[in-house]
């Protein structure tokens, strides 16, 4: 596939960025490993003037620890992460969601902060131009319906393996942008709104992904069809420490949800379950039905959390 | 604009332009034609060669992106006129029908025994995972590359482990 006409720059450092943001009137995308921007660019689903390549940036590749946080510059691509003996350590979700993800060759390319930064997918969104002009461009594309239920509310899917992982870790993540830096908690990135999935401010750049030091149980379970590649069809992590539980669930709807598990009890845990599978709202915009999708929230939640249990009987 | 970079050992300059993937250069200005365009979104596997000894999906790659890197494709895995022991067991081992998937294979398969000489089996599948083949069945090209591990450390005289299975 051609890509469509473009500018290729490369920062050297966020200055650069923002200058090159300002210089191109904000139509730009940031280009990490590409896995996720070209295949939008080649479908035409975004149209920049210019891709900024972010991979010479130094402050972004950097991996340290404060008194708090194991600190996880943007850059560093999945694989390594998998290698790093913290990650592998202390937190088992982390390192499930990372095996899980797609696949070894393009865990070597896509970066962390592109995988929480990927845009949400949808069997009627992802299709070349051709394919969504006959269609009709739906609200994700600025139209007036959503072409998977007829509907005004777009329930394009956030298929981050990682995401619900660093969510039930307590992440957060640091963004940088001209207007000053923040650090928010990570669940608070995302609006819950398919056609703009990210709560950034105009140039924002992900620099760090932080998360709260100290050992957790937990894991990471995917619905998906095939054991390489895919997407999940949902994603389902869990993470205790200190004696509380976070539960959260991607891959249906535009962003992950989080529970509070209070209770690791056999009852505490069909009631998260239960309450998971209750909120998911699938619908038919991805490669299962969503009935099936819908149980398989609760089913692989209590597998999760009930082997979690067990572990931490022993 | 220009793009310097390493291509099987040889330092090359090529004017490309700014949007084109590493894939074009390769087959459309170098004519190295080995690595293929199965799905143009990095989900197949027929374009991989390696960017810096690892892995990589040259269609999702903007060739201005590998200034100053290494590319290693299939025409350069021979050495001279020999096959690699990877090349022969394919061969000797029916791991090619209509060879499409057969380039990104081998190159993943060689990243894999460069780090790993000896991977079980579950382990070969589990690299070779996100190369789909529609010819062979995968059997064959599984085992044609436990065949070329055996072969390059019997020639490299390391110590037999015992395969698991």
């Amino acid at each position: 596939m051609i890509l469509p006409p473009l500018q290729y720059r490369r920062a050297r450092d966020l200055k650069e960025v923002w200058e090159l943001y300002e210089l191109y009137d904000g139509e730009v995308s940031f280009l990490a490993g590409g896995t996720d921007l070209l295949p939008r660019l080649k479908l035409r689903l975004e149209r920049p003037k210019a891709v900024i390549d972010l991979k010479e940036i130094g402050e972004l590749q950097e991996v340290s620890e404060d008194e708090k946080f194991l600190r996880i510059g943007s850059l560093i691509n999945l694989f390594d992460l998998r290698g790093d003996e913290r990650v592998r350590s202390l937190f088992p979700a982390l390192l499930q969601s990372l095996e899980a993800t797609s696949c070894e060759t393009l865990q070597m390319r896509g970066t962390i902060g592109g995988n929480l930064l990927q845009d949400t997918r949808c069997l009627f969104y992802n299709q070349s131009e051709f394919w969504r002009r006959a269609k009709g461009f739906c609200l994700k594309m600025g139209g007036q319906i959503c072409n998977a239920t007829g509907g005004k509310e777009c329930f394009s899917n956030y298929c981050s393996d990682n995401a619900p992982a660093l969510v039930s870790l307590s992440a957060e993540v640091r963004l940088l942008s001209p207007q000053g830096e923040r650090q928010i908690p990570l669940e608070k990135l995302y609006t819950g709104e398919g056609e703009r999935p990210f709560a950034l401010l105009p140039g924002e750049v992900l620099a760090e992904v932080l998360i709260p030091k100290g050992e957790s149980k937990g894991g990471y379970e995917k619905l998906r069809m095939r054991g390489a590649i895919d997407y999940p069809l949902v994603g389902v992590a869990f993470s205790l420490r200190d004696g509380r539980g976070k539960l959260s669930v991607a891959g249906v709807g535009p962003k992950p949800l989080l529970y509070e598990v209070d209770e690791l009890t056999e009852g505490g845990i069909e009631e998260a379950a239960e309450r998971a599978s209750h909120d998911a709202r699938p619908v038919g915009n991805a490669s299962l039905a969503p009935s099936y999708r819908r149980r398989m929230v609760k089913i692989l939640a209590k597998r999760l959390m009930g082997g979690i249990l067990k572990e931490a009987e022993r | 604009m220009k793009v310097n970079f390493k291509v099987n050992g040889e330092e090359v300059s090529v004017e490309v332009k700014e949007y084109e993937t590493l894939l074009e250069t390769l087959r459309e200005r170098l004519e190295l034609t080995g690595a293929k365009e199965g799905c143009g979104l990095g989900a197949c596997g027929a374009c991989t060669v390696l960017l810096d000894g690892r892995p990589a999906r040259s269609c999702l790659v903007l060739t201005p992106e590998v200034e100053g890197r290494e590319v290693e494709t299939i025409e350069g895995l021979k050495e001279g006129e020999e096959l690699h022991p990877l090349q022969e067991a394919f061969i000797e081992r029916g791991a090619v029908q209509c060879g499409f998937c057969t380039s990104g294979m081998l190159l993943t398969a060689k990243a894999l025994l460069d780090s790993n000489p000896n991977p079980s089996r579950e382990k070969i599948k589990e690299v070779i995972s996100s190369n789909l083949c529609r010819c062979t069945g995968y059997d064959k090209i599984v085992e044609a590359i436990a065949e070329a591990a055996r072969r390059l450390r019997k020639g490299q005289d390391v110590g037999m482990e015992k395969e698991s299975h």
